[in-house]
């Protein structure tokens, strides 16, 4: 039988072809990536792998253990305030990321796969914050449930509904969140971190294609 | 021993008026904060950058 017909092998070719591992796994990074602002993404995902893990341990015990517990309400405060965290690193990442106009050099798609995580984690928070089982809960759900309605989208959820909000919070949310987080490092990844705007009276950013890292646009460039 | 918090954050967040302008004091921290972090990231030298740009 010939493995070329095979849809493993064809499979596994167009995944190394679309992503070579020495591009997945880099053994070295453009010396222009020699500051604190493009530490941002990865603080970023930091912040999201104990939001995970932290929510994890929430949800084994269920939305009311942080109540009547200390260590619930311990984990309850590392979920909250990684959550807090991963939308400061997000923010200034994306700050970091628009003033250098990252979606330069066919990363056009990095870009909107960026954007679309920040839109889906809102709403993510969001139904987090509505499953709290408290009077702020309830408080944010009913003002949401108006102005949600008030743009007609309500009539595709309820916002009011526990069980709905905290499927959403732990399940599917999450789900698209980590998926497009992870599309998003791939496509980082396959195309090389954005190089800083050219700055050609200084002299810099022209020997920027010859670092390791750097696309294959910036390196044909 | 007491395990209070620092800052008293039990009780309704101040809020900032200003013609049309309204935000809860807390956001408006958040924001500054994450002006100035990223301020600082930008401004503050990182760690081996002068000795490799030396190097080139």
């Amino acid at each position: 039988m010939s493995g070329g017909r095979n849809w493993t092998v064809r499979l596994r070719e167009a995944g190394v072809k679309a992503m070579p591992p020495e591009r997945l796994l880099p053994d070295g990074q453009p010396a222009y990536m020699s500051s604190w602002i493009y530490t941002f993404g990865v603080l970023t995902i930091a912040a999201l792998v104990v939001i995970i893990a932290s929510g994890t341990i929430l949800g084994l015990k269920g939305p009311a253990w942080w109540h009547y517990t200390g260590v619930g309400h311990f984990f309850n405060s590392i979920h909250l305030w990684s959550v807090e965290l991963f939308f400061f690193f997000m923010v200034i990442h994306l700050w970091g990321k628009f003033f250098m106009a990252s979606w330069r050099g066919g990363r056009a798609k990095t870009w909107i796969s960026g954007a679309i995580s920040f839109l889906i984690a809102i709403a993510a928070a969001f139904t987090g914050y509505v499953s709290q089982q408290n009077f702020d809960s309830q408080w944010i759900a009913t003002q949401a449930k108006d102005g949600l309605n008030s743009t007609g989208i309500g009539a595709f959820f309820n916002v009011l509904n526990f069980g709905q909000m905290y499927t959403y919070h732990v399940l599917l949310l999450p789900v698209v969140v980590v998926a497009l987080v992870s599309a998003h490092i791939l496509l980082v990844r396959r195309s090389g971190i954005v190089p800083p705007l050219p700055l050609p009276e200084l002299g810099l950013g022209a020997s920027v294609a010859e670092q390791p890292g750097a696309s294959a646009a910036e390196s044909a460039a | 021993m007491s395990l209070a918090a620092i800052i008293n954050l039990n009780h309704p967040a101040s809020y900032a008026h200003w013609h049309f302008f309204e935000m809860s004091v807390p956001n408006l921290i958040v924001i500054a904060l994450m002006i100035i972090v990223f301020a600082l990231a930008i401004v503050l030298p990182f760690p081996g950058s002068r000795r490799r740009r030396g190097q080139s």
